[in-house]
């Protein structure tokens, strides 16, 4: 930690779980949270049926299309419960098809960066030399840079689009998902199971997948909620600052963004989008807080 | 004791581990303009040139060069200084560069000094952990790490702004010109800005303190009656300190490559800024210089946080 | 503060940590006097409640720990005094060495000011001056070049010479009393005899009292004059050092006494174990806690808690419902025990 010869970028709290020993057992045993993680747990749940069925949702009318007045206030009616937005467009129908489109870009994007850089991870760790040189490369570079920057730089060329936009995110983080998976695969490498499969002829791949992959997952899992967070605030930083979600679509970012011109007259209107940004974020982060405490609880204790 | 040995080498070992990265982001860089759906000729000449103008201006910029010849190109101009032109004002991108990372960096320094009570916050409650005060400050820096920036910086706007008119929420003046007014104008920003870093920084503090507290030696110290503010001062903050100069330099380095919402939504000339402009008009020599400054900043700052441990450690220095 | 009143008396204290589902009886029922220019030593396996005594004593138990009864230091009542008040009357009368010098000392802190700093904060002693005593400690506790080594930091130092740096530490402020947890315990074996002569040549040149706690009998055997036996959170046996190894009347000190090695004995003797484990916190019994591994454990042992009893010499105590015979031949153990006869 303090010597100068340390990796380029260090002590966060990614790094330290990514430094922790992976543990022996391959699930993380889950309850035992607090009323308020549990809370969480469910809002994400929540926020992910949502996500899913809002197009079942009786009654709501769409996201892209008027409905009542501009800028109305919130009344107790399901689709001007939040109010209306400045071209009348029902608040609450754009957050909850907002939830889906920030889910789905930021679930996508992490799948990505999940698979790719666990495969890169693994392999790095597994077999070392000019491979992990390059991930840490990568790595290094990656958490040089702000993701808002890196996406821009790549928006500059690409234009914004849903594709484009997931593709880059997901690009973002897989880096520190090969770090993990690189440094559960280190500490994995010497262990006694793994010395005794590769004892009984077992081939490379099969070490990689049945012995050491199982063992990789706690881990990731800890970091993810944190990582999904970010992608969250990026995913939203983006459409706010007019490069997100192309424009009828609506995105979380982008309502707050347009609702700010009619800050002054009606405060109300950004209540919705903010909200839920940062309900989401907040629950996130302690979902993600709860696990890495578990994790390294459970090490402590091995 | 070897003097100045552990400086140089902390320095040096920066330098090492930042070229390849340096390389890789400007060979990225060079590499998305390539990405880009029409040539960058066409872009500033627009859909009515002819043929001839957009080969004239291709050969001009060096885009029909392959690939790692222009890369090549590029980092030859770059030893003697020239980053080349923006696509569009046909400034000298340098001098665009350093004009705009003043007013970033101004905002950032001021950001993160300000963000420094959170180590006095930390060094608080970690001494007196589950009193209202930790509760408190865990409750709000949690959900200060909750709320995006772009959130943020609406909501304040709109308090201080809109509602209270304490402070003005667009506008500019350089320092040089009216430092009073530059100061007003810096104001929201800057709060806006070091609200993140401030319950980062406190939360890992906090932590690390709570960890140091746990030490054998803070027990002794405990045991022989001295005074909980000496034990803080003396015995917790300095070994807590190399977790937080490494935070401290990471937000830094953050706030230093351009703090884009912040910044656009103030209207505040910076770094972020220019990016996001350039970005609108796909202006890639822009783009690329501003991703080889940043990672120049990285290595620097990280470079001081090295300096920073091999200063507070005793052990680094005799090693 | 007059000579015959203890340094330290501790009167019906008991710690408990509080726990789900219910709280945690670490200590029960502890009685002790330490008289002005003794050593008494504190012996029990690890687990016994030796370092949860110490840190209750100096003040600094974990926050979930309760600590009850009453317990007098130079006769004042620490438990009447305002925290900080305690804090800081505890940090002038006693000096303590803790277990591993490796972490007792802070890496980042020049280990002369680590010396000095109590007592410049206990008695504004002007910095020039502390230096000079810590200085003089250094030297004291036998480091060269100590006006060098004042400015140096701890990794600068082998373990055996950081112990003996704790120890000036624990001197700077002229405590009447010094406490040694276990302060040897990490030290390599040659290195262990030289830090507890020091302790010894330190307390009686300087007339303090001093406490030395430790697992191991023969740490204790030639340097105290009183000891005190615990086993899972109690006093068991409490005497003259002297008189205990002469005469154990606890079924576990005599247990204790037979498992450690000594001279007369044939060579390849094997030593005595004690079968079992020591109670866990959790579920004491009921009655006396070394029962389930007395070998004489009968039927009340279960059932009662043994009061405590006094043996022929007055100042011998334990508690058995069953304790061996007062034995008055050979003592177990010959010539380590003297200290205890030399002091009186």
């Amino acid at each position: 930690m303090s010597s100068p010869g340390a990796p380029l970028v260090q002590g966060t709290r990614l790094g330290d779980i990514a430094r922790a020993a992976m543990p022996a057992t391959s699930m993380l045993k889950l309850p035992g949270g607090t009323l308020f993680e549990m809370l969480a747990a469910a809002f994400l749940v929540f926020l992910v049926l949502i996500a899913l069925f809002v197009d079942f949702i009786p009654g709501l009318v769409s996201p892209k299309f008027p409905y009542g007045d501009f800028s109305q206030m919130p009344d107790l009616t399901l689709n001007g419960l939040l109010g209306t937005d400045d071209i009348g467009r029902s608040i609450l129908s754009r957050v909850l098809y907002g939830a889906r489109a920030s889910l789905t870009i930021v679930f996508v994007a992490t799948c990505l960066s999940v698979s790719v850089g666990l495969l890169l991870g693994m392999l790095a760790g597994y077999y070392r030399g000019m491979l992990e040189r390059m991930v840490d490369l990568y790595a290094n570079t990656m958490s040089a840079l702000p993701s808002v920057l890196v996406v821009l730089a790549f928006v500059t060329a690409t234009g914004t689009s849903v594709g484009a936009i997931i593709l880059i995110l997901g690009i973002l983080d897989i880096g520190t998902y090969a770090r993990v998976a690189k440094a559960g695969v280190i500490s994995q490498n010497n262990r006694d199971y793994v010395l005794a499969a590769r004892a009984m002829g077992a081939t490379d791949a099969r070490i990689l997948m049945k012995e050491i992959l199982p063992n990789l997952i706690p881990a990731l899992t800890a970091v993810m909620p944190t990582l999904m967070a970010g992608l969250i605030i990026t995913e939203g930083s983006l459409s706010f600052l007019g490069y997100g979600i192309p424009a009828p679509a609506p995105s979380w970012g982008g309502m707050i963004a347009s609702s700010t011109d009619l800050l002054s007259r009606f405060p109300v209107l950004i209540v919705g989008p903010t909200m839920a940004i940062v309900l989401t974020v907040y629950a996130l982060n302690t979902v993600g807080d709860y696990l890495a405490h578990r994790l390294n609880s459970r090490e402590r204790g091995n | 004791m070897t003097g100045l040995k552990p400086y140089a080498k902390a320095v040096s070992t920066r330098i090492l581990a930042g070229i390849p990265v340096f390389l890789l982001v400007t060979f990225g860089a060079t590499a998305l303009s390539s990405l880009a759906p029409g040539s960058a000729a066409q872009l500033i000449l627009g859909d009515n040139a002819t043929a001839e103008q957009v080969a004239a201006l291709n050969s001009a910029y060096g885009y029909d060069l392959p690939l790692w010849e222009r890369y090549l190109k590029w980092l030859g101009n770059l030893l003697q200084g020239d980053l080349g032109q923006t696509l569009f004002s046909q400034q000298p991108v340098l001098d665009v560069v350093f004009d705009r990372a003043a007013v970033t960096f101004e905002i950032a320094f001021l950001a993160m000094a300000l963000s420094l009570v959170g180590i006095p916050a930390a060094m608080y409650t970690a001494s007196h952990p589950g009193g209202i005060a930790d509760r408190f400050l865990r409750s709000l820096s949690s959900l200060l790490l909750a709320v995006p920036t772009f959130v943020i910086v609406v909501l304040l706007s709109y308090v201080f702004a809109i509602v209270l008119r304490w402070l003005p929420a667009t506008g500019w003046a350089n320092f040089t010109d009216d430092p009073i007014a530059n100061l007003w104008y810096v104001a929201l920003p800057v709060i806006c800005l070091s609200l993140h870093q401030t319950a980062y920084l406190y939360r890992v503090a906090r932590n690390e303190m709570i960890t140091v507290l746990q030490e054998d030696f803070v027990q002794v110290a405990r045991a022989r009656g001295l005074s909980l503010s000496y034990i803080m001062l003396r015995h917790v903050l300095r070994p807590s300190m190399p977790q937080i100069l490494t935070v401290m330099g990471l937000s830094l380095t953050y706030m230093l490559a351009g703090s884009f919402v912040v910044e656009s939504y103030f209207a505040v000339p910076g770094i972020g800024w220019t990016v996001l402009t350039a970005v609108k008009s796909h202006d890639i020599p822009l783009v690329q210089a501003i991703l080889s400054l940043t990672v120049v900043i990285f290595v620097i700052v990280f470079m001081l946080v090295d300096i920073g441990y091999a200063i507070i450690d005793p052990r680094v220095t005799v090693s | 503060m007059s000579e015959d009143l203890p340094i330290l008396a501790c009167r019906d204290m008991s710690c408990q940590i509080s726990a789900r589902p219910k709280a945690l009886d670490v200590l029960q029922n502890i009685d002790f006097t330490v008289a002005r220019h003794t050593a008494l030593g504190i012996v029990g396996e690890s687990g016994a409640g030796k370092s949860m005594l110490v840190k209750s004593i100096m003040g600094i138990a974990p926050a979930s720990v309760r600590v009850n009864g009453q317990i007098m230091l130079d006769g004042q009542d620490l438990f009447a005094m305002k925290p900080r008040d305690r804090a800081r009357f505890i940090g002038r009368k006693v000096g303590i060495v803790f277990q591993n010098p490796m972490t007792s000392l802070n890496p980042y802190v020049p280990v002369g000011r680590q010396i000095a700093e109590a007592c410049r904060q206990h008695f504004d002693v002007p910095r020039d001056e502390a230096r000079q005593r810590a200085i003089e400690l250094l030297r004291t506790v036998g480091i060269a070049d100590p006006e060098d080594c004042y400015d140096y930091y701890p990794h600068h130092f082998s373990g055996g010479m950081k112990q003996r740096i704790m120890i000036a530490a624990s001197l700077i402020c002229h405590p009447d009393l010094l406490i040694a947890d276990e302060a040897t315990t990490a030290l390599d074996v040659t290195v262990q005899k030289e830090v507890l002569d020091l302790l010894q040549t330190i307390q009686e040149q300087r007339q303090m009292s001093m406490i030395l706690v430790s697992h191991n009998l023969g740490v204790v055997a030639g340097r105290t004059d009183e000891i005190l036996v615990l086993y899972g959170g109690h006093v068991v046996e409490y005497g003259p050092t002297s008189e205990v190894f002469r005469n154990p009347r606890h079924r576990y000190t005599e247990a204790l006494l037979s498992a450690m090695p000594h001279m007369d004995q044939p060579t390849h003797t094997r030593l005595r174990t004690i079968a079992g484990q020591p109670p866990s916190l959790a579920n004491k019994p009921a009655g006396c806690p070394f029962a389930p591994r007395c070998g004489a454990a009968e039927g009340p042992c279960h059932t009662t808690m043994p009061d405590m009893r006094t043996g022929t010499d007055s100042r011998h105590r334990f508690a058995c419902h069953f304790p061996l015979e007062q034995t008055v031949g050979p003592a177990v153990v010959s010539g380590a025990t003297d200290r205890g006869a030399r002091a009186q």
